[in-house]
C-alpha cells in the first residue's frame, strides 16, 4: 500500500510497529487511546534495551524527551496541544506521529490559511443534496475536526496562526464545551465529542503578530515550544534519516560521504552560533537555519549532482547549494556569508583540509557570482 | 572503563580475605554472581572492589563521616550523629588556612562564601593573577552542622585538614589558566546573583558526581531525569533522608567508591584527589599525635569520594612519609563574601534551583523528623558529653538498601495542591493571565507526568514541567518565566549577607596600606598628600591604591598633580585624600570584595558583561585593568570579551572610539611587550572581518555618519598590514568595498578614497571625477558634501592629503558664493571637532603646496595646473649601467614580469659624465670592489 502513495501517513507507514506495540501494551490507556502514554512515547522516541521489547522500535522524532512527554500528557488532559516553534523544527511530524500512535489516524487535518473559514472547522453543506432532500445530517459535510469529535480521535490544525482570528475562535467552544451544534437542523442537531477527542495545533513562531491567538484560545491550549535542534548528534541522525528516505524516493544511487555531512552540520552549527549572538535581524540570515533547511540544502546538492554533475556529491556543489539557499537578501545575507566564509570556513579549511577546501572554493565562487 | 579498578594499594588478597570474612561477605558474593551473569571481568572487579571499599572505610578506627554537598540527607545524618556521639575533635575537609574565617560565621546570614584572594602572586604564572578561591557554606549542609556544633560546644576542636588555598593553585597544571583547568572554575554568571563568585575557583566539601560524561548521561537517561541533581535527589537523597546512620554511611561510601572506580584511569583530577587524601590523613595523624586526642572521640567529615580512598596513607595506620610542600610567598587575603544559591549552582554546574530545592527538602526534613539542627549564634552552650561507645559491630545494611526499589517520597497531595495554587498566584503577579483552571491543569498534568515517567508521585521537577506546560504560552510577559517562578516557589534564591563586624578586610586593608602616608585617615578631614615617588619609592603602593580609589570612590581621593595614562606615570603626585568622610562608601565596597583590586576587577567584569556593553567600553576596561590592576590574565579576559562584543555589535556608532582606543592599546603593547597579546591579535582580525561585513550596510545606511564610516575605513586600512600578517584576507576587504554602493555624497567621496587606497581607482581618475563634479552645474550644490567626505577620508587615507588640498583650493576658486558660504561654517566645525587628527595633516600639506611668501604667490602656479614636466633625461648609469646592458637577461626578465618594454639606452655611457668624474676623484671604493671581484 505504501508503494502506491507518494508519502504514506505515519499510521500506514508504521502499521506493523503500531500493531506490535498495541499487542504487548498492558499499561493504562486513557479514554479510547489505542496505546498507553508510555507506549506512545516508545513509538515516537524509539525503544531501548531496558524496555525489554522483542523487537526494536526505531526513533522517529529527534528531540528532547521532555517535550514528547509533555505533549502526550497534554493530550491525556482536558486541553488541546499547541506545538510552537521555528519553521522546520518537526512540529507537524511530531503531531502526525502523536495522532497516529494515539488513534491510528493522522489525516484529520485542517490547514490554516488566510482563506480558512469557519466551515472548514465545523461543517458545510452538500448544496445539491440540500436542494434535492433538504438539510439533514446526510447532506452535511463534517469538517475533519468534527469527524475527530464524532469518532473520539485526534484532530489536527496546521499553522493555526495563519487563520484569521474569528476562525481561530471557532475552536474555543469546541475545546471547552466539546460539542458543535447545528442550528440548521431541528433534530439531531448537536455533535458531541467522544472521549479521546483532542486537538493538536501547530503554529510558527516566526509568524507571531500575523494573527495572534486570543487569550481565551491560548487558555485552552497547552503550549509546547519545540526548539531548533542544536545537538549535533541528533541533527546528524535526522539528516541521515531524511536523506536516506529522499534518495529512496527519487531512486538515486549516490553516496553521501560522511565527511561532507559533517561539513554541512558544522557549517550550520557555526551559522546558528553566529545568529544566536546577533543582536538584530540585519545581523542574522533570514533563514531560520532549521534542520529542514539543512535537508533542503543537501537535497538541492544531491539533485544537482545527479542531473547536472558527475553523479557524485562534491564539496563545491554543496557549498554553492548552501550559499544559494541561504543568501536571500542583498547585501545583508551576502555580507554575513562573506564574513562567515572568510572568518570561519577559511581557517577551518586551512586547519582540517579535506572536503573543507573544496567547500571553501565552491562557496567563494558562489558568493562572487552573487555579489 | 575499568577505571582505577586494579587494586594496587591496599593489597588484593588481604583485602579480599577481610571482606569475605566480614559482614559484607554475603553481599560481595551476591554482586560477584551478578557480575558473572554479565560475563565481564572488569564489572566483577568493580563490584567486588566497591564492597571492599565500604568494608575498609567502616573498619577504620577513626570514624569517617562521608558527605555529599548540598545534601539534606547528609545534614540530617550529621545532626543525629553529632547528638549521639558528641565528638571532641572534628576533622573537616576544607582548606586549612580558612579556619579563622569560620569564627566570623556567626555574624553572617547564610549562604556566604569563605574567600581567599591574592592579587599579587608569587610563584605562580603571572597570567593566573588575580587568584581567588571560594568555599560556599549553606545552611542545609552537613559541614555547616559540624561547624556549628564545634563552635557552639565547649571543649570541641574543629580542625580543617585539606590542603591550603595556596596548594590548590600549586597543584594546578601550569599550562592551564587557573580556574579553567580547575575542577570547579566558575562560568560566567548570567545575572547578578549568579556572578557573585566572580571567576574564583570553587572548593566544596563532598563533591560527588560521576567521573565521566557518558556515565552521567547513561544514569540520567535510564533514570528518566534531566539533571544530575534530579537523579541524585530521586535515587540517593530521598531514600536516605530517613535512613539510619549505618545505612547512610554504607550507601554513601558505596556511591563514592562507584564513581571513583569508574573514573578513567590516570585522570589528572584523580591524582590531585589522591594527593589531597594523603594531605588530609597526614594532617589528621599530626594533630592526633600533637594533641593526644583519642581517635574514638574524633569524627572525620569528608566527601564520600574520599571516604572510599585507596591511597596507602589512608587510615590512622596507613603509610607515612607524604611530604607536604611549603606554601609560596603569595600573600593571601581572607574574607567572607555574600553568596547565593544561584551563585553556587552556577559555580559548581548544578541544575538551576537544585540548591534551593535542597534547602526546602532540609526544612521539610526538620519539620517531619523534629530534629533540632545546630545553629551559630555566637554563644558556646553545652559541653561535649563523654563520647558514647562506638556503635556495635558493623552489620551489612547495603544488601537491604540495594534490593529495595527506590521509594521516592515525592510531594504529598496537600503540598502539591498548595504549590499549584501558589504558582498560579505567582504567575498572575508576574503578568501571566493564569487562573484557577490552570491550577487544576497543573495538578493533573503533574500527576500524569509522574505516571509517564514511572514515578508514584510527582517530584518538584515534574511539577515544574507541568507548570511550564500549562501556564507558559508563546511569550513571557514579565521578567521571569514560569521555570524561574517555580524555582522561586520551591525555595527561591537566597542571597546571604556578611555582618558589619565580620566584614572589614577591605576597609582595614585600605587603611593599612595608606598608613605610610602618615595621616589619621579615619578623621573626617581632607588630607593633602605629597608623594615624591622617585625619592621615596616605598610610596608607590600608596599611589597605586589611591588611583584605584579614585576610580572606585572618586570623592575619597582626588589627584591635584599627577596623571596616570597608558605607558605614563608621574614621578610626583599630590592628592586630596578623604577616607574618613567616605568610610561608608569604602565599607560598602567591602561587601563587593576583599580588596579594592578585586572590587575593581568585578566592576570591570560587570561592565563588559552587561547586556548593553559595547566594544569601546570593553576596551576602556582593558585600559583600566592595565593601569590599575596589572594582572595579565584579567586584562586578557577583558580583551577577549572586547573581541566578542565587537563581533556582536551591529551599529557602527562607536567605531571612532573603538579605533582610537584600539590604536592606543596596540601602540602601548608594541612599545612594552615583545609581541601583541592574543586578544589584541584576535581583536584586529575580528575587527577587520567585522567592519568588512558592516561596511556595505554602513555605506548604505542613513543612520551611520561619514565619521563612523571613516573610522571603519581607518580601522580597515590603518591596521590592514597588521591584520594581514595575522591571517586576514585582503579579498574580503576588496569584496566589501565592491559591495558598497553609497548614495550620500560624503560617503561616495569616502568610498572613492578607499578605492584609491586599495588601487581600485587611480588617482588621476579620482581627480578627473572631482573636476567633473565641479564642471557639472547640477552637482555643484552638493560638492561641499563631497569635500566633507574627502576631509574625513584624511584619517583612513592620509596619502590623499595633497589631493584634498587641491580639491579644497579648487572649491574655493570655483564654487559660487551661494554654495560656498553656507558650507564654510560646517567645514570649520568639522575641522574643529577633529582638530587633533586632521588639521595637522592638512596644514602640513598646504604648507608644502603653497608658497611661503606673498611675493612668491604672484608667480606661483598650482602644481595641478602646471603643464606636465618633460620626462627627465635618462640618468647616466655609469659602469653599473654598462654591466647591466652587457648582461641584460635579469633586467629583461624583471621587465617582462612587470609588463614593461625591455628598452635599453643605446651606446656606451659617457666616460666623462659626472659619475665617472666622481669615481675618478674617489677611486678607493671602486678599487676595493675590483680587488674583491678579481
Amino acid at each position: 500500500m505504501t508503494d502506491e502513495m507518494l508519502r504514506a501517513p505515519a499510521e500506514v507507514k508504521y502499521a506493523d510497529e503500531l500493531d506490535y506495540l498495541e499487542s504487548i501494551d498492558d499499561g493504562h490507556k486513557p479514554f479510547s487511546w489505542r496505546l498507553s502514554p508510555r507506549m506512545v512515547r516508545t513509538f515516537i522516541l524509539g525503544s531501548e534495551r531496558s524496555d525489554g521489547l522483542d523487537r526494536e522500535i526505531p526513533q522517529k522524532w529527534f528531540g528532547d524527551r521532555t517535550f514528547v512527554e509533555r505533549a502526550i500528557v497534554t493530550l491525556a488532559s482536558d486541553r488541546g496541544l499547541l506545538l510552537i516553534g521555528d519553521p522546520g523544527t518537526g512540529k507537524s511530524w511530531l503531531a502526525e506521529l502523536l495522532a497516529a500512535a494515539i488513534c491510528r489516524n493522522s489525516t484529520l487535518v485542517v490547514q490554516g490559511t488566510a482563506g480558512t473559514t469557519e466551515d472548514h472547522i465545523k461543517y458545510s453543506w452538500n448544496v445539491s443534496m440540500v436542494i434535492a432532500k433538504g438539510q439533514s445530517r446526510e447532506s452535511m459535510i463534517p469538517s475533519p475536526i468534527m469527524t475527530a469529535m464524532e469518532r473520539g480521535m485526534i484532530g489536527r490544525f496546521e499553522e493555526l496562526t495563519r487563520a484569521t482570528s474569528d476562525v481561530q475562535d471557532a475552536l474555543i467552544s469546541i475545546l471547552s464545551e466539546k460539542y458543535i451544534s447545528i442550528p440548521e437542523l431541528d433534530a439531531d442537531n448537536t455533535v458531541f465529542a467522544k472521549p479521546g477527542f483532542s486537538v493538536i495545533a501547530t503554529a510558527n513562531s516566526r509568524d507571531r503578530g500575523v494573527n495572534d491567538l486570543s487569550s481565551a484560545l491560548k487558555r485552552r491550549f497547552n503550549f509546547v515550544r519545540i526548539p531548533v535542534v542544536t545537538s549535533k548528534k541528533a541533527e546528524a541522525d535526522i539528516v541521515r534519516f531524511r536523506t536516506t528516505e529522499l534518495l529512496r524516493r527519487h531512486r538515486i544511487e549516490l553516496e553521501v560521504a560522511p565527511s561532507l555531512l559533517e561539513v554541512l552540520l558544522q557549517s550550520f552549527a557555526d551559522l546558528r552560533a553566529a545568529a544566536a549572538s546577533a543582536r538584530s535581524d540585519d545581523e542574522k540570515l533570514e533563514s531560520a537555519l532549521s534542520t529542514a533547511e539543512q535537508i533542503g540544502v543537501l537535497e538541492d546538492a544531491i539533485l544537482h549532482s545527479q542531473f547536472f554533475g558527475e553523479r557524485e556529491l562534491r564539496a563545491e556543489t554543496l557549498a554553492s547549494s548552501l550559499v544559494g539557499s541561504l543568501a536571500r537578501r542583498s547585501p545583508e545575507d551576502l555580507a554575513i556569508l562573506n564574513k562567515f566564509w572568510h572568518g570561519v570556513i577559511e581557517p577551518r579549511s586551512k586547519a582540517e583540509q579535506g572536503p573543507w577546501q573544496g567547500f571553501l572554493e565552491g562557496g567563494r565562487e558562489a558568493l562572487a557570482k552573487l555579489s | 572503563m575499568t577505571g582505577t579498578a586494579t587494586d594496587d594499594m591496599t593489597g588484593g588478597a588481604t583485602g579480599l580475605d577481610a571482606v569475605a570474612a566480614g559482614p559484607f561477605g554475603g553481599l560481595r558474593e551476591q554482586l560477584l554472581g551478578a557480575a558473572e551473569r554479565f560475563g565481564s571481568g572488569p564489572v566483577a572487579q568493580i563490584l567486588a572492589g566497591m564492597v571492599e571499599d565500604v568494608d575498609r572505610a567502616l573498619r577504620e578506627p577513626l570514624e569517617i563521616f562521608p558527605v555529599c554537598h548540598h545534601s539534606p540527607a547528609s545534614a540530617t545524618a550529621m545532626v543525629r550523629r553529632l547528638r549521639d556521639k558528641r565528638p571532641k575533635v572534628i576533622y573537616l575537609e576544607l582548606c586549612e588556612d580558612l579556619r579563622p574565617l569560620l569564627d566570623e560565621l556567626h555574624n553572617c546570614t547564610l549562604p556566604v562564601a569563605l574567600q581567599a584572594f591574592a592579587a599579587d602572586t608569587d610563584g605562580f604564572p603571572e597570567r593566573w593573577a588575580p587568584l581567588s578561591v571560594i568555599a560556599p557554606i549553606t545552611e542545609a549542609s552537613a559541614e555547616y552542622q559540624a561547624i556549628s556544633y564545634a563552635l557552639t560546644t565547649s571543649g570541641v576542636e574543629l580542625v580543617l585538614v585539606d590542603r591550603s588555598t595556596d596548594h590548590v593553585f600549586q597543584w594546578e597544571p601550569r599550562d592551564a589558566p587557573a580556574g579553567d583547568g580547575g575542577p570547579d572554575g566558575a562560568g560566567e554568571g548570567e545575572d547578578d546573583e549568579a556572578a557573585l563568585h566572580g571567576d574564583a575557583v570553587g572548593v566544596e566539601i563532598g563533591d560527588l558526581r560521576p567521573g565521566f560524561a557518558e556515565l552521567e548521561e547513561h544514569l540520567l537517561h535510564h533514570g528518566k531525569v534531566r539533571h544530575w541533581s534530579e537523579w541524585w535527589d530521586q535515587y540517593v537523597e530521598q531514600p536516605l533522608v530517613d535512613a539510619d546512620y549505618d545505612t547512610y554511611r554504607q550507601v554513601m561510601v558505596l556511591i563514592g567508591s562507584l564513581f571513583r572506580r569508574l573514573r578513567p584511569e590516570g585522570a589528572a583530577r584523580t591524582r590531585v584527589d589522591e594527593d589531597r587524601e594523603r594531605y588530609m590523613w597526614t594532617r589528621i595523624r599530626e594533630h592526633l599525635a600533637s594533641s593526644g586526642a583519642d581517635p574514638a572521640d574524633c569524627l572525620y567529615v569528608c566527601g564520600a569520594f574520599h571516604a572510599a580512598s585507596r591511597v596507602p596513607e589512608f587510615g590512622l595506620h596507613g603509610a607515612t612519609g607524604f611530604e607536604i610542600g611549603p606554601r609560596t610567598a603569595t600573600k593571601w587575603q581572607y574574607g567572607l563574601i555574600p553568596s547565593s544559591h544561584s551563585a553556587i549552582e552556577a559555580q559548581f554546574g548544578l541544575a538551576p534551583g537544585s540548591v534551593s530545592i535542597a534547602a526546602a527538602t532540609w526544612k521539610k526534613a526538620l519539620q517531619r523528623t523534629g530534629i533540632k539542627p545546630f545553629r551559630l549564634d555566637g554563644r558556646r552552650k553545652g559541653r561535649a558529653k563523654p563520647a558514647q561507645p562506638r556503635p556495635g559491630p558493623v552489620t551489612d545494611r547495603l544488601s537491604g538498601f540495594l534490593t529495595t526499589a527506590p521509594a521516592p517520597h515525592g510531594i504529598d497531595e496537600q503540598e502539591l495542591l498548595g504549590w499549584c495554587v501558589d504558582i498560579v498566584r505567582l504567575a498572575r503577579k508576574n503578568g501571566y493571565p493564569s487562573s484557577t483552571a490552570d491550577a487544576i491543569a497543573v495538578y493533573e498534568t503533574s500527576i500524569l507526568l509522574a505516571g509517564i515517567r514511572g514515578r508514584r508521585r510527582p517530584t518538584p521537577y515534574d511539577f515544574q514541567d507541568a507548570a511550564v506546560t500549562c501556564i507558559e504560552k508563546d511569550a513571557v510577559p514579565g521578567r521571569r518565566d514560569i521555570a524561574r517562578l517555580c524555582e522561586i516557589l520551591l525555595g527561591g534564591d537566597r542571597v546571604g549577607a556578611v555582618g558589619y563586624d565580620a566584614l572589614p578586610p577591605l576597609a582595614r586593608d585600605v587603611l593599612d596600606r595608606l598608613a605610610p602616608l602618615g595621616f589619621d585617615l579615619e578623621k573626617r578631614t581632607i588630607h593633602r598628600a605629597l608623594l615624591n615617588l622617585d625619592a621615596d619609592p616605598d610610596l608607590r603602593p600608596c599611589s597605586d591604591l589611591l588611583w584605584i580609589l579614585r576610580r572606585l570612590v572618586p570623592d575619597a581621593a582626588r589627584p591635584i598633580i599627577g596623571t596616570r595614562r597608558l605607558g605614563e606615570r608621574s614621578s610626583q603626585e599630590s592628592w586630596d585624600v578623604a577616607i574618613g568622610r567616605n568610610m561608608r562608601a569604602i565599607v560598602e565596597l567591602g561587601y563587593e570584595g576583599v580588596t579594592v583590586e578585586q572590587v575593581l576587577e568585578q566592576r570591570l567584569r560587570k561592565t563588559v558583561y552587561a547586556p548593553k556593553a559595547t566594544a569601546a567600553q570593553a576596551l576602556a576596561a582593558v585600559e583600566d585593568s592595565i593601569l590599575y590592576l596589572g594582572g595579565r590574565r584579567f586584562t586578557d579576559e577583558l580583551g577577549a570579551r572586547a573581541v566578542e562584543l565587537l563581533a556582536a555589535e551591529r551599529t557602527v556608532d562607536d567605531a571612532p572610539e573603538v579605533l582610537r582606543r584600539a590604536r592606543r592599546l596596540i601602540s602601548y603593547y608594541q612599545a612594552t611587550e615583545p609581541e601583541l597579546p592574543q586578544w589584541c591579535r584576535s581583536f584586529v582580525t575580528a575587527g577587520y572581518a567585522h567592519y568588512c561585513t558592516l561596511l556595505p550596510t554602513a555605506f548604505a545606511d542613513d543612520d551611520a555618519g561619514a565619521r563612523q564610516v571613516a573610522a571603519m575605513l581607518g580601522f580597515l586600512l590603518g591596521m590592514e598590514s597588521l591584520a594581514l600578517s595575522l591571517g586576514c584576507d585582503h579579498t574580503q576587504l576588496e569584496l566589501a568595498v565592491q559591495q558598497s554602493h553609497p548614495e550620500a555624497p560624503d560617503k561616495v567621496a569616502l568610498l572613492w578614497a578607499a578605492q584609491t587606497q586599495l588601487g581600485l581607482l587611480p588617482l588621476d581618475e579620482l581627480r578627473r571625477r572631482c573636476d567633473g563634479l565641479l564642471d557639472n552645474p547640477l552637482v555643484v550644490p552638493s560638492f561641499p558634501l563631497y569635500l566633507s567626505g574627502f576631509v574625513q577620508a584624511l584619517e583612513p587615507v592620509p596619502s590623499l592629503a595633497s589631493l584634498v588640498v587641491e580639491i579644497l583650493s579648487k572649491a574655493f576658486a570655483r564654487l559660487p558664493d551661494e554654495v560656498l558660504l553656507p558650507w564654510l561654517p560646517k567645514l570649520i566645525t568639522t575641522l574643529k571637532d577633529h582638530a587633533a587628527e586632521m588639521v595637522p595633516v592638512l596644514i602640513r600639506e598646504a604648507g608644502r603646496t603653497f608658497p611661503a611668501t606673498l611675493a612668491a604667490l604672484d608667480a606661483w602656479t598650482p602644481p595641478w595646473s602646471a603643464p606636465p614636466e618633460a620626462p627627465a633625461p635618462p640618468v647616466d648609469a655609469g659602469p653599473a649601467g654598462d654591466l647591466l646592458a652587457a648582461n641584460p637577461a635579469t633586467c629583461d626578465a624583471v621587465a617582462a614580469l612587470l609588463g614593461l618594454p625591455p628598452d635599453w639606452p643605446t651606446g656606451p655611457s659617457d666616460p666623462t659624465g659626472p659619475v665617472a668624474a666622481l669615481l675618478a676623484d674617489h677611486p678607493a671604493t671602486a678599487d676595493a670592489v675590483a680587488a674583491l671581484l678579481a
